[in-house]
């Protein structure tokens, strides 16, 4: 499984939000480490509320829900 | 005329969708309906819109017009990530493929010189 990414498309990920930040050093890795905390939360997230709801597969409204409290703890 | 890849970069999700749905799958270890990839990359969008916004408030409010790796440090700290058991090398360590992994944590090399020197 590929699991990297050009550290260009990093950059571009937060430029593409705020044209005029400037990002120094290795701080576009960092925000890929954060990427996948939020991703690996967000998945846990959704897989616990899918067995809550008796389901064996994760569905859209699972996620959906789970987005919602993880977005909130993403919150800086 | 705009390339192919420009058009993607604007209105895209911001990292590869595959990644996004590899990673996904990976993280859930219980199978994912086709819909749900959908609100995954929905909430990556909207991730990195609040993350840009934060790291811009936290540089300015040091006065900067530089976001700097302790900017995300302090982010992951109020985002309940980085915890006195689980400092920032932990997560590195846990999380990251070795390509980044060896870019952010020390590494002694011979002469004892320690590469990159120091996580600024």
């Amino acid at each position: 499984m590929r699991r990297t990414v050009r550290r260009k498309t990093l950059k571009d990920a937060v430029k593409r939000h705020e044209p005029h930040l400037v990002l120094r050093g290795d701080l576009d890795v960092l925000v890929f480490l954060n990427f996948l905390l939020f991703l690996h939360r967000l998945a846990e997230e959704a897989r616990t509320i899918a067995i809550a709801g008796k389901s064996k597969i994760i569905k859209y409204e699972h996620v959906l829900s789970s987005a919602k409290i993880i977005l909130k703890k993403s919150r800086g | 005329m705009p390339s192919r890849k420009a058009r993607r970069t604007k209105d895209g999700p911001e990292l590869p969708s595959s990644l996004i749905k590899n990673l996904f799958s990976h993280y859930a270890q219980v199978p994912v309906s086709k819909d749900a990839f959908k609100v995954v990359e929905r909430s990556v969008s909207v991730y990195f819109k609040h993350l840009s916004n934060d790291l811009k408030a936290f540089a300015n409010h040091a006065g900067r017009k530089t976001a700097e790796p302790a900017d995300m440090e302090l982010l992951m700290r109020r985002q309940g990530l980085i915890t006195e058991k689980t400092p920032l090398n932990v997560l590195i360590e846990q999380h990251m493929p070795l390509e980044y992994r060896e870019l952010l944590l020390p590494i002694a090399t011979s002469g004892n010189k320690v590469v990159p020197p120091k996580l600024k």
